[in-house]
């Protein structure tokens, strides 16, 4: 056991800490989520430059070979500065082309999404905001030369608008050789259309309707009928990506809240010297300590290449209520003000909702740690 | 970071493991719950300390083995796995000896450690703190020790005393500076007594449970010699400060209901539609995930305190912030067992018809004790919002 960061992950964590706080300071994010883009095409291009679009990638590719950790890392650091940024679409849709693409095709489509010249997102969830890997409601047809009719709607693809390549998973009707397969396709097909969703999430998000969208055989990443392997073989990953962003989030949101209650007076003294907040400021120090040990858990054992499956289902299903607990009592402790559009608490509670439930709420991931305990 | 043993700690482990398989085949003890306060098993501790696993962590020329808190972690993990019987040695390993270590003098360690070590007679140890106006306010003692020449003359009454019917040594807190003026936190003073001295009186208190487990102890006129004194005068309470921040985060605060757990979980395994439909197993099983979640945190936590101390870090809050979690997870444990299971889980120990060997109903009668022994969950979360966050009072 060694609870320590590595030396070159405190570097790394540090590095980013400090571009972040310079690039992307809370006053830029306003700037964004106010504008149309709902990102920084300056910052994307220095974290692209940083290289931490290929961070985990093999250098083969115009990737660095990282670890998974360090990139758990990153991702906690955009989580501290509610970063609205497609890093998280665009690297998971590297993750699932290492995970199900073949040779050629990472070749291929790997170095423009790593150089941050291409940007992708992946749509995945259903009309009902399921995960529908298994069953897709998506369904490509076969078109008799070989390429695929594509047709149907994914809800809340964050970064639609901005994005070169779409990563869906659709269910090939081919009773030869069919079930749930994955899919690129480039956002500019015709037939392909985008609808607006105002959400609560930081991340712009899309409702993508496929209308007889036609995709060439080259388009299916991977094979036919492995679309749900692959995507249950990246969720552990993505999932412990997410707990990171929430772990970032939970640790501001302790910072913002200590530091109120230490300034803010009342009664004449401040209002954490009265025990009742104390034990609020307790119990959210817990709750980050305690997501911050379980999902370097799980993001340690992806890192070293052991099964984590259960780890990740734990960390997750954690992080999604300390999250949530954190983001109240922050809300609770820092009261009215933090109620306000103008307080910075509201980007940290959206963060949280949106990270709870995305991915996977509790009782999926409950689930999952059910079955791996084989109970 | 490395969430995983070392080859040599997974070796340790097993050689654990397979010492106290042998002893269950033996019929040295079996495995039941919330047997920690029960009387020790001398036989038992003589085979550990032979092993040198008594003072595992304290250093090699007082008779242990000078290795880390990791390692005694380990070892306790797998003791505390089947319940093992530590009642004889429990208190003189956890908080005697690192306290001797820390704060005695070279008579007291060369007099106590080694013995303690050893498993001899006589080295069983209860702890004289809280009294009936001082719980979580452990300043708050009145109990007073009057220098009288080479002797302290102690006066006063303890309460909550685990063992003090069985135990040959108290650890005792009593105040040393009565000077109205006196800071409270600067006028008490550590002691070792032996609970035989004239003077000592100790009256059973029967728990929930129906057990007698703890005691009210009473001083009248009781001389210790001021060899007998621990550390510095008036710096008593100070001195526990410290102390507890070491035992605070043990295992035991997270596995006393461990065999609880195990069998919950094969209850889980068994059920079926027939139970109630299938929203029952499913919640059910939403439920016993639910806790293996919490008890894996609560075993990091308990792993990064001991890496901690290994450290040398201060572990105050930390330890804190471990204690509280485990000893909730303990009654959520205890929680969600009793409701998966329904009424039979008021059945007690004895009868067929308990289920889980009635573990479950003595579990729920502790159940209210686990966050209030060692330091209340409130006073815990104080420690992490003043010492952890900074916040003041």
């Amino acid at each position: 056991m060694e609870f320590s960061l590595n030396e070159e992950t405190v570097i790394l964590r540090d590095s980013a800490r400090r571009f972040l706080k310079e690039r992307c300071p809370i006053s830029t994010v306003r700037e964004v989520l106010s504008g149309d883009a709902g990102y920084s095409s300056q910052a994307w291009r220095d974290m692209a430059d940083l290289g931490w679009l290929g961070l985990i990638h093999d250098e083969a590719y115009g990737g660095f070979g990282g670890s998974f950790f360090d990139l758990f890392v990153l991702f906690k650091e955009t989580g501290r500065v509610v970063l609205p940024s497609p890093f998280f679409s665009v690297v998971l849709c590297g993750l699932i082309l290492g995970e199900a693409a073949g040779p050629d095709q990472k070749a291929a489509w790997l170095p423009p999404l790593i150089e941050g010249r291409e940007i992708w997102t992946a749509g995945l969830l259903d009309e009902r905001g399921g995960y529908d890997f298994e069953a897709p409601s998506l369904v490509a047809s076969p078109a008799g030369d070989g390429g695929y009719v594509l047709n149907g709607t994914r809800l809340m693809v964050p970064y639609a608008h901005a994005a070169d390549r779409i990563v869906v998973c659709a269910h090939v009707r081919d009773p030869a050789s069919g079930g749930p397969t994955l899919f690129r396709a480039d956002r500019s097909l015709e037939g392909l259309s985008l609808e607006p969703l105002d959400t609560l999430s930081l991340e712009k998000t899309w409702a993508v309707h496929f209308d007889q969208v036609r995709l060439s055989s080259e388009s299916v990443i991977g094979g036919v009928g492995r679309g749900a392997e692959a995507l249950a073989g990246v969720w552990p990953r993505a999932t412990v990506l997410k707990c990171a962003q929430m772990l970032g989030g939970m640790e501001r949101v302790v910072e913002m809240t200590v530091t109120h209650v230490k300034e803010r007076r009342q009664f004449g003294r401040p209002l954490g010297a009265l025990q009742a907040v104390q034990h609020l400021c307790a119990d959210m120090a817990t709750c980050l300590e305690t997501s911050k040990l379980i999902s370097q858990q799980a993001a340690w054992m992806i890192s070293e290449g052991r099964p984590a499956i259960m780890e990740a289902a734990m960390a997750k299903a954690w992080c999604n209520e300390a999250g949530g607990k954190c983001a109240a009592i922050g809300h609770q402790l820092q009261g009215g003000i933090a109620f306000t559009e103008e307080h910075d608490m509201h980007f940290y509670s959206k963060q949280a909702r949106a990270a709870e439930l995305t991915w996977g709420a509790s009782w999926l991931h409950r689930r999952a740690v059910a079955r791996g305990m084989g109970i | 970071m490395r969430f995983t043993f070392t080859p040599e700690q997974e070796a340790f482990r097993l050689d654990v493991r397979d010492f106290l398989e042998a002893e269950i085949q033996a019929g040295v003890f079996s495995t039941r719950c919330a047997d920690l306060v029960q009387p020790g098993n001398r036989e038992f501790s003589l085979k550990m300390a032979e092993r040198g696993w008594i003072g595992l962590t304290w250093p090699r020329e007082y008779g242990g083995q000078g290795r880390t808190y990791v390692e005694k972690y380990i070892l306790m993990e797998e003791l505390f796995r089947v319940q093992a019987p530590l009642g004889y040695h429990f208190a003189g390993d956890r908080q005697v000896g690192p306290a001797l270590i820390h704060f005695g003098s070279d008579w007291q360690k060369e007099h106590f450690l080694p013995r303690i070590v050893r498993a001899d007679e006589g080295t069983v140890f209860c702890l004289l703190f809280s009294e009936p106006e001082a719980g979580s306010d452990l300043a708050g003692i009145t109990t007073k020790a009057l220098k009288d020449g080479d002797y302290y003359v102690i006066n006063g009454q303890k309460v909550w005393t685990s063992g003090a019917h069985q135990a040959d040594h108290g650890w005792l807190l009593a105040r040393t500076d009565l000077a109205p003026e006196s800071n409270r936190y600067l006028s008490c003073s550590e002691f070792i007594v032996d609970m035989k001295t004239p003077g000592i009186t100790i009256r059973p208190i029967v728990n929930m449970v129906g057990e007698h487990s703890f005691n009210e102890v009473f001083f009248d006129d009781v001389k210790i010699h001021r060899n007998y004194l621990v550390g510095r005068e008036n710096q008593g309470f100070k001195q526990i400060m410290a102390q507890v921040d070491y035992e605070r985060a043990g295992l035991e605060r997270l596995m006393q209901n461990y065999p609880l757990f195990v069998q919950l979980k094969e209850y889980v395994q068994t059920l079926d539609k027939a139970d109630g439909g299938a929203e029952y197993p499913t919640w059910a099983r939403d439920q016993v995930a639910q806790l293996e979640i919490e008890y894996q945190i609560g075993r990091l936590l308990c792993y990064k305190t001991a890496w901690m101390i290994d450290q040398g870090a201060t572990v105050s809050s930390q330890a804190a912030m471990c204690k509280a979690f485990c000893t909730q997870y303990e009654q959520r444990l205890n929680d969600a067992a009793s409701r998966i299971v329904g009424p039979l889980s008021l059945i007690r120990r004895g009868s067929s018809w308990a289920p889980m060997r009635g573990d479950l109903a003595e579990c729920l009668l502790y159940q209210p004790s686990y966050t209030i022994q060692g330091g209340s969950v409130e006073v815990l979360k104080n420690i992490i919002a003043l010492r952890g966050l900074g916040l003041s009072r």
